[in-house]
């Protein structure tokens, strides 16, 4: 084997290593011998430097925060925080771009052809959905568009007006949804989306999904776009399989390379995104752990390093780690 | 002739080089560190104590009061205005300033002064809060003969009237009401808040206009008679006042300590962050920043920066307050209010917090006032062991889980589980608020913090929307009037914790009617009793004033009472 190749498999190795221990640390978090809570103030230690508590207190081999807060117990609960919030993120961003993607990337603007009738359906359902969205929301509205919804989707088969099929313009749509979002700053739209909503993890969630799947999209619609021109896909076709089945079985395993190489990245990104909003105290519950909170505290306490230098370092290691693994493919000797 | 330009040259260089490298130029500026926006400006409804700093610069109030001894001195008025007591009444009479004039030019008069009364009990007008604190004075007489001499009729009798009668802002009654549609009305009439009134035109139509000129975030709408105006107010970064050119009092002869004003601009600059107004300060962006933690307070006094700089602590009368929502239904009863005040650890919020320098108290009274302060109370104990036992008396049943459940009247369960609500950003209160969390986890009740903009919050807290919340109150060792905090009266308007039961209603009403000060203070002994008892909000500690200035600015009069140093009076080095 040469030397470049063992030095990414060592790499890979490392941050395989590293990452497992941080995944850990997340899931026996609540299991673990710690002698504090993470919430739990020790009034007494205040600001204190790792490894300097008397030995009539439990230790904080770690430090304390400006609140008296143990770093060993909030660095361990942070790391479930960052992990809580930023796979299920990744995972539901990357499937939502997926399928965003792969309606924009495969059917186009003109391939998929839907009945006028469920054009109307579509419609109406998303208005009921807008209102309800908005505010604007009544009994009589909700029972007078679902009914509609209901009425056109049974006489759609039956009615030959209805049953009119027109283009269904996926890919400018999509494109332009990627591209709106895409026009505002991801810091600058999360920011506003966490703040107007509650403070939890679900809803921070929710708002890092519905903003971070545009590059999936992106990514599985140009492999669709290269894919779909491919002659086995032409064959698979011409064999009379449906739009979907060719979809699902055939390009989508060969287009989605890239989003697979792509989403340690979006893990990566996605801690760096949850704990920058932490430390600028928006997104989580004022109680739930994080590492940004706790680089946050070292305004109340500039000479104490440690709550920039522990966090950091976990943090770092952690986003490095994600994209080694991104970065390099596995090499077999 | 090139030795004379070479000269030049080198002449003009040296002339440019120590220009750039002069310290900053001197000026008449102050330029102070705000926490917070005002966010209302108001004459009628001062959201916070910045706003009623504001409306300081804007507006002359009748009587100045000495920040250090109490004593009220005269401001708009021309003296300390007589008292004359009957049976049931006080008639304080007063005489205006001859030099007094609004800003077009025309006298402060009498009318004035009924005009401001009148508006404060205008229905349909946002002064819920200081209809309370001045209904006592129930109308006006006006001296036929002199538009400036008039006597304010006060419902009973109490020491505090003279003090209070000339505590608040004075209103031009040309820019609001032109057309003086307020004086057909008395103030007796306007006083009894009937629904008929509110459905007259005329008060209709004046609401209407008062409503329509969105004071609360437009005051230069409202021309006072104060040396200053708002220049420049972008929301939640800076407020710039600007000294008028010719103020009515620079006239007057000795010039009267309280009507000076000597800073041109005053500069207000919001900065939320604790670590950003340091930097701030360091820097010389700010010339003083009251209010300052004691950690940094003492961090800085030792650095190098203290050179540059003046360090002033004063013992004050704002304490840090635990309220409860005493209309919540877990919050109903006083033995689960009494059990919960158990779970803050005081003696070490103080020591983590304030540098271990801070005065307990049992009440609301200052410990300084060693008459009023009633020393026979406990002070209140970090005991979880007491919170246990009076909440098992409150009702609560521990279950084996750890949680609290109480049965209620309708035979349903309640679970004790609260959430605690203070201004976001404020290490204090997220001290605190942590601290209460860490306590109540230990004895099994979940506690949610709620970190919240201070204006949300204030909105939250006047419509109950809250169970529990940490915010400091500004005491006044001067008047004691508790009802804008306590009374039932004030439930919906600045009585937060929803408190009042008719005994502690009549005890407040009777201690700002007595005179007599023995009286009084059995009464005040007897409230802070009282208060012990109900637990509505539990004050935890008086906080001591830390206030950092540049040695560029003199005079400061730093003080215990809010904001801890008195503006007008700044003496900057090129006013010096």
């Amino acid at each position: 084997m040469n030397t470049p190749l063992r030095t990414t498999n060592r790499r890979r190795l490392l941050a395989s290593a590293w990452l497992s221990f941080v995944l850990l640390l997340a899931l026996l978090a609540a299991w673990l011998p710690l002698p504090y809570a993470p919430a739990t103030t020790d009034l007494a230690h205040v600001a204190e430097p790792p490894l300097q508590t008397a030995a009539a207190y439990p230790h904080h081999w770690l430090g304390t925060d400006p609140f008296g807060r143990d770093l060993l117990a909030n660095l361990i609960f942070g790391a479930r925080t960052a992990l809580l919030v930023s796979v299920p993120a990744a995972l539901f961003s990357t499937g939502l771009g997926l399928m965003l993607g792969s309606f924009a990337g495969f059917w186009g603007d003109t391939n998929l052809r839907v009945a006028l009738g469920y054009w109307l359906a579509s419609g109406s359902a998303l208005l009921a959905a807008f209102l309800s969205f908005a505010g604007f929301w009544s009994t009589t509205a909700f029972l007078l568009l679902s009914g509609f919804t209901l009425v056109i989707v049974l006489a759609t088969p039956r009615l030959r007006l209805l049953r009119h099929l027109a283009a269904f313009p996926a890919d400018r749509l999509v494109m332009s949804a990627v591209a709106l979002l895409e026009s505002i700053p991801r810091l600058v739209l999360v920011l506003v989306m966490a703040a107007v909503q509650e403070a939890s993890v679900f809803n921070l969630l929710l708002v890092l999904s519905f903003t971070y799947w545009t590059g999936p999209a992106r990514l599985i619609r140009a492999d669709l776009q290269r894919v779909k021109h491919l002659p086995y896909i032409e064959a698979a076709r011409a064999a009379g399989l449906s739009d979907f089945s060719v979809l699902l079985r055939h390009a989508l395993p060969n287009a989605s390379r890239g989003v697979r190489t792509a989403f340690p990245l979006s893990i990566a990104a996605l801690i760096g995104l949850e704990t920058t909003l932490s430390f600028l105290g928006i997104g989580l519950p004022a109680e739930t752990a994080s590492w940004g909170r706790l680089m946050a505290t070292v305004r109340l306490e500039p000479a104490a390093w440690w709550l920039i230098a522990e966090p950091g370092l976990l943090l770092l290691g952690t986003m490095l780690a994600l994209r080694q693994l991104a970065g390099t493919r596995p090499t077999t000797v | 002739m090139t030795r004379i330009l070479s000269a030049g040259l080198t002449l003009l260089a040296i002339v440019g080089l120590t220009t750039c490298s002069s310290p900053r130029t001197p000026s008449a500026t102050v330029r102070i560190r705000w926490a917070q926006d005002p966010g209302n400006l108001d004459p009628l409804a001062p959201s916070n104590p910045y706003a009623t700093e504001s409306l300081n610069l804007l507006h002359t109030y009748l009587l100045a009061s000495d920040n250090i001894t109490g004593t009220p001195a005269p401001w708009l008025a021309e003296a300390i205005p007589t008292i004359q007591r009957t049976d049931s009444l006080t008639l304080i009479t007063y005489r205006l300033r001859k030099k007094a004039r609004w800003d077009n030019g025309e006298p402060v008069s009498a009318h004035d002064v009924a005009f401001t009364l009148k508006v404060m009990n205008c229905p349909g007008l946002p002064n819920e809060a200081v209809r309370a604190r001045f209904d006592f004075i129930e109308d006006v007489l006006f001296d036929k003969n002199d538009n400036r001499h008039f006597t304010l009729v006060c419902r009973g009798r109490a020491p505090e009237f003279l003090k209070a009668s000339g505590d608040y802002p004075i209103l031009p009654e040309y820019a609001l009401d032109p057309q003086r549609t307020l004086r057909s009305f008395s103030l007796r009439t306007l006083q009894k808040n009937d629904n008929t009134f509110a459905a007259n035109p005329v008060i209709t139509a004046f609401v209407r206009r008062y409503l329509a000129a969105d004071l609360p975030h437009h005051p230069e709408r409202l021309p006072g008679c104060g040396p200053y105006q708002l220049q420049k107010w972008h929301s939640g970064q800076q407020l710039t006042f600007k000294r008028k050119r010719s103020w009515w009092a620079d006239q007057l002869r000795p010039v009267p300590a309280h009507l000076l004003a000597r800073p041109t601009t005053i500069e207000y600059q919001v900065i939320p962050d604790v670590g950003t107004s340091l930097l701030a300060l360091r820097r010389g962006e700010i010339d003083i920043y009251p209010l300052v933690p004691a950690k940094d307070f003492y961090r800085l006094s030792r650095s190098e920066a203290a050179r540059r700089l003046q360090f002033h602590t004063f013992d004050s009368y704002e304490m840090v307050t635990l309220g409860f929502n005493t209309r919540h239904p877990l919050l109903q009863d006083k033995l689960t209010r009494r059990a919960l005040s158990h779970l803050v650890d005081i003696p070490g919020l103080i020591k983590a917090t304030q540098q271990g320098v801070a005065q307990r108290t049992v009440g609301l009274i200052s410990p300084h006032n060693r008459a009023a302060y009633n020393d026979s109370l406990p002070l209140l104990s970090y005991d979880l062991t007491a919170a246990t036992l009076l909440l098992q008396k409150a009702g609560w049943l521990r279950q084996a889980d750890g949680r609290w459940l109480r049965r209620m009247v309708s035979g349903q369960t309640q679970p004790l589980s609260l959430t605690v609500s203070y201004r976001a950003g404020d290490p204090l209160y997220e001290q605190v608020a942590a601290q209460f969390q860490t306590a109540a986890t230990l004895l099994g009740v979940p506690v949610r913090l709620r970190p919240t903009e201070a204006s949300v919050l204030t909105g939250k807290l006047k419509s109950g929307e809250f169970e529990l919340y940490i915010r400091t109150l500004m005491g006044n060792p001067f008047i004691f009037n508790f009802a804008p905090i306590l009374h039932s009266a004030s439930v919906g308007t600045s009585n937060y914790t929803g408190f009042g039961t008719p005994t502690s209603d009549k005890l407040i009403e009777a201690i700002a009617l007595e005179e007599n000060p023995k009286r009084k203070i059995r009464l005040l002994r007897k409230f802070q009793i009282l208060l012990q008892q109900e637990s509505p909000l539990v004050p935890l500690f008086f906080l001591p004033y830390r206030l950092i200035a540049s040695n560029q600015i003199a005079n400061l009069q730093p003080s215990g009472l809010n904001p801890g140093y008195e503006v007008k009076t700044i003496i900057t080095q090129s006013a010096n």
